[in-house]
């Protein structure tokens, strides 16, 4: 009968289609041997992305996997044993605890970087941002900065303006981003008429097409002082060990420089372990 | 266009689909013929993912999967030793999310069947299971066919628990919904177009194959 | 001699409780009706028969085997029960064909003895050029056919009917009701039966149980019950307060005489009946006189005398002897206005419409 036919041969495609699939085996929770998982603050978006190819045409059997997200999500998930190689904060307490909790190689500790805080507005804003006091104008409704809860650019946002004493007058009107990344998209899309993100967002073409930014001066929030480590599932493997090197070389530090973060030295910080 | 991802959110919903037809079945035919005073209890259970929000679902998830969780502890007895970040991990967490999309069709579909049809097979000598295979089954095959369609429609696009189990391990747990997403925090609104699109047209084609096929059951 | 034998009590959470005992023989065609209105526990004891409903207390028994024992707790499920049950609203599988639903129950057999088996069936219960058919297609009376036949195609040891005519409307219900009877002493299959309609309980059935309420009032053979009830109870439901044996003398243009006791009774016989049948005429049918009645409609005209009055509730229950046992019922407004008592004469008139005939 056809109407037999057609179930059977409807079931016989399903079970072939779920045949086939299950025989793929998915990438198992080892990686393959040459492949990094990197966990990224998302400021770094656009600078570890230029870093990966650089990285990659020097050493052409590593492959990079790049996720970015807020390093306190970030840290959680390291803490629940999320599978990645390498982690690069934007900040230096959560690596540390990762190091105190022994879930990271302490002697691979650097800072990698400092960040910079900008206040970003669309190309189409009627803001001029002349005075920071615009931020707690009538054209500013909605103020988007990252989540605080768990991303350090969040906590300097907030920080910069307690000391610019707008931060009673605008806290109502918070726009919170999952991370600095989302904060610029909730700016560039139009969800909040300003914004308080990363630098190196802000010099990212995308952005730089989108609107205008203002730097925030740095005596009114403490350093983003930005740390990264390897962590302990890697700490045997040699391409992690070669990336690590790479971001401390010339060739990084100057794609670092080109977003427009300051080098830790320049900062007058520690900079963490000597280049092994 | 991210193929890989594209491949993890088919592999998802494939394996998520099978998983709920082979423990979906069992129970919604429970659910259609038991007597047992307690089976509102385990229907609203089952319901329970609809209307929990996904990041709920996943935080429990996460905890009972957990080093510390009743799950967790009984895998590792398994020698499994984690299933978050992993994709038997999302796995888990569509198939939870997704069963109320799969159990109740197929309870419905079931319900559907008089219950004197299996007793009139009985009644002429044919075994229980027989029964299920001859009488019950070709009759509540369309309902069936939707829960099977639902589910696989519904874990295509399935974000928040995934996303919450999973991380967002590209090539391992980055499906395609957190693929967008990715692209549309990078700004790159066309690469998140593009795969909006193609899922969006994907999830339209498999429904409306679907109804199709079910028109042509139903007309009888 | 191989018998049934059945005494179970089904009990419900609600309260209500079904009770019921009696045996009949298996290797030879035996008729058991369950004769009771709707709620008073027949269908529950069929159900029970079948095992599709396990009895609380008591035994079934089919010849050396148990089908149910709550000593031992032991239930037989339907499946081993070698049993055929035909539904009240047929329960064909409607997505199968009239050939394969007949054949549902035969998968032991080849494809050659079922096919052989099918159209063995199909003849006898008259269903030729409906094989390909589906259910849906059918009319009523075809559908409780292809359900019979479907029931009878594994040669069951014993068949359940559960309200097998109800479903039916009135001419194709007293078609089949002849025709059912035939076709269950040819194949000489036993059977248990469940009805709520007298006629067809008289025409299917040797032994009756009426219940109500889930308890039997009274159990016997066909005519003693009917005849003589126990109760006004069992009178009331069977709801034929006369049964006479009779014979017919012979039938013209439709009506038959019918020598009843000592008199001559005119019964309307649409068909052909056979020489012997019981007489049934309900008491509210027999009108009475008390003088001989002159140019009347009704084609029964009795003379006779009062051999006892009855009050039953609003109504009054008048036994009469009019050359056989004759119940009427009258108000007692007309008792007193006909100065009805024991001994006086009456005449009785009963339409030829309201005497049923039923072959013996």
């Amino acid at each position: 009968m056809r109407l037999r036919q057609y179930l059977r041969g409807l079931l016989v495609v399903l079970a072939g289609g779920l045949w086939v699939s299950a025989c793929q085996k998915p990438p198992v929770s080892d990686p393959r041997p040459r492949e990094l998982h990197v966990a990224a603050a998302a400021d770094l978006r656009y600078a570890l992305e230029v870093m990966r190819v650089q990285f990659e045409a020097v050493h052409p059997g590593v492959q990079l996997k790049l996720s970015y997200g807020s390093s306190g999500q970030f840290f959680a998930q390291i803490r629940n044993g999320a599978p990645f190689d390498l982690y690069f904060s934007a900040d230096v307490d959560y690596p540390q605890r990762l190091i105190a909790e022994g879930l990271a190689v302490d002697t691979s500790f650097f800072l990698y970087a400092v960040g910079q805080l900008v206040v970003w507005v669309p190309n189409d804003s009627p803001l001029k941002l002349e005075r920071w006091e615009e931020l707690a104008g009538p054209n500013v409704r909605r103020l988007a900065i990252a989540n605080p809860q768990h991303a350090p650019y969040g906590r300097a946002a907030i920080a910069a303006l307690q000391a610019l004493g707008l931060y009673e007058r605008v806290r109502d009107r918070f726009v919170f981003g999952e991370n600095v990344a989302q904060t610029a998209q909730f700016v560039a899309s139009g969800a909040a008429e300003a914004g308080i993100i990363a630098l190196s967002l802000a010099l990212a073409p995308e952005m730089q097409a989108r609107g205008r930014y203002r730097l925030l001066p740095h005596e009114h929030y403490p350093p983003i002082a930005q740390g990264a480590v390897i962590l302990l599932p890697a700490a045997q493997r040699p391409e992690a060990w070669a990336f690590w090197r790479f971001v401390q070389t010339v060739e990084g530090r100057q794609v670092l420089a080109s977003f427009g973060f300051l080098s830790p030295d320049a900062v007058g910080l520690w900079t963490g372990w000597p280049q092994g | 266009m991210d193929w890989m991802a594209a491949g993890v959110t088919l592999r998802l919903a494939a394996w998520t689909t099978g998983v709920l037809l082979v423990i979906g079945l069992p129970l919604a035919y429970w659910l259609a013929t038991t007597r047992f005073p307690g089976r509102g209890v385990i229907e609203a259970l089952v319901t329970l993912p609809l209307v929990l929000p996904p990041t709920v679902v996943g935080f429990y998830l996460l905890v009972a999967t957990g080093p510390e969780g009743l799950l967790g502890r009984f895998l590792s007895l398994m020698g499994v030793d984690r299933l978050a970040f992993t994709f038997p991990g999302i796995v888990l967490g569509s198939v939870v999310f997704n069963l109320p999309f799969a159990v109740r069709p197929f309870t419905a579909a079931f319900e559907s069947v008089d219950r004197r049809l299996v007793e009139a097979a009985w009644c002429l000598g044919v075994p229980r299971w027989r029964t299920f295979w001859k009488v019950v089954l070709p009759l509540s095959w369309p309902g069936i066919l939707t829960g099977i369609v639902l589910s696989f429609a519904h874990s295509l696009g399935e974000f928040g628990v995934v996303l919450m189990v999973g991380g967002n391990i590209p090539g391992v747990t980055r499906t395609l919904s957190i693929a967008i997403y990715d692209e549309v925090q990078a700004l790159n609104y066309a690469a998140a177009d593009r795969m909006a699109l193609a899922l969006v047209g994907f999830a339209l084609a498999v429904l409306s194959l679907t109804y199709l096929l079910q028109r042509k059951v139903v007309r009888r | 001699m191989t018998r049934l034998e059945v005494d179970i009590v089904r009990r419900y959470r609600t309260g209500f409780a079904v009770a019921a005992a009696w045996s009949q023989p298996v290797d030879r065609f035996s008729v058991t009706v369950l004769f009771g209105a709707s709620g008073s526990g027949k269908t529950t004891l069929l159900r029970c028969l079948a095992g599709l409903e396990r009895p609380d207390a008591g035994y079934i028994r089919l010849g050396g085997e148990t089908w149910y024992d709550a000593a031992t707790g032991y239930h037989l499920p339907p499946q081993r029960r070698g049993i055929g049950f035909v539904f009240q609203d047929y329960a064909l599988f409607p997505h199968q064909t009239v050939a394969q639903n007949i054949a549902f129950g035969l998968g032991h057999l080849s494809k050659a003895e079922r096919q052989r088996r099918v159209e063995e069936l199909l003849a006898l219960l008259e269903l030729e050029g409906l094989a390909d058919r589906y259910p849906a297609q059918l009319s009523g009376g075809q559908q409780q056919r292809v359900a019979l036949a479907r029931a009878l195609a594994p040669r069951p040891r014993l068949l359940l009917l559960d309200e097998p005519l109800s479903a039916l409307d009135g001419p194709t219900r007293e078609v089949l009701r002849r025709k059912l009877r035939r076709w269950l002493a040819t194949l000489g299959i036993p059977a248990v039966l469940v009805t709520h309609d007298w006629l067809e309980a008289s025409t299917l059935g040797e032994q009756v149980i009426v219940l109500e309420a889930g308890h039997v009032l009274q159990q016997g053979p066909i005519e003693e019950v009917f005849s003589r009830p126990a109760t006004t109870q069992v009178a009331n439901i069977v709801g034929m307060e006369t049964v006479v044996p009779g014979e017919v003398l012979h039938v013209a243009g439709g009506l038959a005489q019918v020598a009843v006791g000592s008199a001559k009774l005119m019964a309307l016989a649409p068909e052909a009946v056979n020489s012997r049948v019981y007489v049934c005429i309900r008491a509210e049918e027999v009108t009475l006189l008390a003088a001989p009645p002159e140019a009347t409609s009704a084609r029964n005209r009795l003379q006779g005398h009062v051999v006892a009055i009855e009050s039953e509730g609003a109504l009054v229950r008048v036994a009469l002897d009019v050359g056989f046992p004759l119940v009427a019922l009258v108000t007692p407004h007309a008792r007193e206005e006909l100065r009805l008592e024991v001994g006086c004469t009456v005449w009785a008139v009963v339409k030829a419409t309201a005497v049923h005939l039923v072959p013996r």
